[in-house]
């Protein structure tokens, strides 16, 4: 028996630093990515001053909507809406301003609008018995439509604009990091220290347990979307002061970034306890850092595309080495 | 002969409803809905385009395995068969046979990467979409493909052709998922994974074979695309992932035509549904953001009914058990 014990404590202990090892890969890749971003940096002589200022610029929208997105992949449901959202609330902000001049009024439109449109998201899935991810491509077209027809009403040609001096007090990497850090620092509390973090996790990792124990499954769905709508308001804020011309092609990769961004950042796309919000910053400014790592070798656009494709599997199977099957993952 | 009845009406509802209201919609704007030939190729094209992607995306999510590549792979095998055939000054059903074989490689490759990663499908395809795409744009110089001047390549797509690109489509679905071993296979896999693996099903086979399958059904997408418009233009960024979508509304339709029938009969019921609201569009000058907005309104609605049919029925059945009673 002791014998036995002596041969199972050292695996256990070697089973948790596997895992601790693990979890820091998103982390060390980043490190990583930053090191041989510097060393061609500076192998190419580049101003890293602005080089840094274009990874923020190209990857706080993500980001801060990533963040946001986690409430909802960890219940594992999945948002392909989240770009046109972003899109159409920065339109209507950015008519918002047009309208009364206030930049505090654009951006508390922003805010609710996303709030809104994630809103009705979640209550057509929630009390209509919608498969979330129908609800969101389904959201996503009418979005994409309706900021065309946004556009139209508005009758400036192929977008909408705001005088760029409303926007440049606010379009500085202070502000940007300021709106990055306090929705974060909101978004980790909500999600580690409060009820809806945990029930959330729980859901993700087994809905019928859950169901169980009594958490709702729609209640907590509902309030995973209202907490992405701020993180896609606070993207939309952050997208017109940083281009005061909003265009239906205006955030248009978003979507898609984010899911790249958080799997990236080494969280199981399936949700669950494994979720964590760290794993959306790290994610948006890894790619963002690839991405500066492409412009600067020149690669060009398709070889770039291709060279991140394998970075972004190899980073993948590495952080899910805890936790995969023998089976085929579905 | 009533069992027959119900079965025949609920496979043929959907599809002559839809082009009811389209029909009357036609009417009321003052326009003829099937006016000329041009009509039916637009109408026909359609159908058979829908319904090839709807096989290629429903094959592999019946089995929980989301693809996001299908837009990619038909842009890659367009632009591959393409490209041989121009310099090669090959004919056009060679191009059609390239296409065929090039979405099959690259299906089959992204099965491999599938299997061989034991990541989850989803995570799988946005990698090989971001490869595909890459690989396409470095293949064409990013410029795409154009062969608008060649008329042997673009006099194609013409109604006999698309009819019998739908009928060898719909056959070789219904052989291989309905009525081969492999078919069994997989859809013992679908209902039931660890038990099919455990009696000995071999599950890393079937799912190669069925991610190339899909391809090769999304290289003749790419192909009546190409053969269509004359040139292929490039997508970066996931922008070819708009292709799949256009397979949803078809895939439950599908669905639900095949409880009265069978499922791949319902998947092409569903495109030549789907035809019909694209030519309406299309006769009424319909603007493009509205037809998004309705179409996916159309989507959520039948969803909608999907989702609580069961709601649905209960209210009707029980008011009516009431009022008998009373």
């Amino acid at each position: 028996m002791e014998q036995e014990k002596a041969i199972k404590a050292p695996s256990r202990k070697k089973v948790l630093m596997k895992r601790r090892i693990l979890n820091l890969v998103p982390i060390i890749g980043l490190l990583v990515l930053i090191a041989v971003y510097l060393g061609v940096g500076y192998w190419e002589d580049i101003r890293f001053d602005k080089g840094f200022q274009a990874i923020l610029n190209s990857s706080v929208v993500c980001a801060v909507v990533a963040t946001g997105a986690i409430f909802i992949y960890t219940l594992g449901s999945f948002d392909i809406s989240l770009g046109a959202a972003t899109l159409v609330s920065a339109m209507i902000g950015a008519m918002a301003y047009n309208a009364t001049g206030s930049i505090v009024v654009m951006m508390l439109v922003c805010v609710l609008v996303a709030i809104g449109i994630e809103l009705i998201s979640s209550l057509l899935a929630a009390f209509l018995d919608l498969p979330v991810f129908i609800t969101t491509v389904a959201m996503m077209s009418i979005l994409n439509a309706f900021a065309l027809v946004l556009i139209q009403i508005n009758g400036t040609g192929d977008s909408i604009s705001i005088p760029s001096e409303a926007v440049d007090p606010f379009d500085n990497m202070a502000f940007k990091l300021i709106v990055l850090i306090l929705y974060l620092a909101f978004a980790a509390f909500m999600f580690n220290y409060t009820k809806i973090g945990r029930f959330q996790k729980f859901l993700g990792g087994n809905p019928l347990c859950a169901k169980l124990t009594g958490i709702s499954m729609k209640k907590m769905a509902i309030v995973a979307f209202v907490l992405c709508g701020v993180g896609i308001g606070l993207g939309a804020i952050l997208t017109v002061t940083y281009a005061p011309t909003v265009s239906r092609n205006t955030a248009s990769g978003v979507g898609m970034n984010v899911i790249l961004a958080i799997v990236f950042g080494g969280m199981p796309v399936s949700g669950g306890a494994k979720s964590k919000i760290s794993a959306a910053v790290i994610g948006a400014i890894s790619i963002s850092v690839l991405d500066q790592i492409m412009s600067i070798l020149q690669l060009g656009s398709g070889i770039g595309q291709m060279v991140k494709a394998v970075i972004f599997l190899a980073v993948v199977v590495l952080t899910s080495l805890g936790y995969r099957q023998k089976m085929l993952a579905r | 002969m009533n069992n027959y009845l119900k079965r025949i009406l609920g496979t043929i509802a959907i599809p002559l409803i839809a082009f009811a209201v389209c029909q009357i919609l036609c009417i009321a704007g003052g326009v003829t809905y099937f006016a000329n030939a041009f009509s039916w190729k637009v109408f026909v094209r359609a159908s058979a385009s829908v319904m090839l992607t709807t096989f290629a995306l429903h094959i592999n999510l019946n089995s929980g395995r989301f693809d996001f590549s299908l837009g990619a792979i038909s842009l890659l095998s367009s632009v591959i068969s393409a490209q041989i055939s121009i310099a090669a000054g090959l004919p056009v059903w060679m191009m059609l046979l390239i296409s065929i074989l090039a979405g099959f490689v690259l299906g089959v490759l992204s099965g491999i990467v599938y299997v061989v990663l034991r990541l989850p499908a989803i995570i799988v395809s946005l990698g090989v979409t971001l490869f595909y795409e890459g690989l396409a744009y470095v293949v064409t110089g990013g410029y795409g493909v154009s062969f608008v001047t060649n008329t042997e390549y673009t006099s194609v797509g013409t109604i006999p052709f698309y009819c019998a690109v739908i009928v060898v489509g719909l056959i070789f679905m219904i052989v291989v998922f309905d009525l081969s071993r492999f078919g069994y296979n997989h859809r013992a896999l679908m209902y039931g994974q660890k038990i099919s693996v455990n009696t000995g099903i071999r599950e890393i086979p079937n799912a190669i074979i069925t991610y190339g399958i899909a391809g090769m059904f999304m290289g003749v997408v790419g192909f009546i695309s190409a053969t269509n418009n004359g040139t292929i233009q490039m997508s970066l960024n996931f922008g070819s992932i708009g292709v799949m979508f256009t397979a949803f509304f078809p895939m439950f339709v599908g669905g639900f035509i095949g409880r009265f029938s069978n499922d791949k009969l319902g998947y092409l019921l569903g495109a030549v549904t789907s035809a019909f609201v694209s030519l309406m569009y299309s006769r009424l000058n319909v603007d493009s953001s509205i037809q998004q907005i309705v179409t996916a309104l159309i989507l959520v609605g039948f969803v909608i009914f999907l989702s609580n049919e069961y709601k649905i029925t209960t209210f009707f059945t029980g008011h009516r058990a009431e009022r008998k009673t009373a």
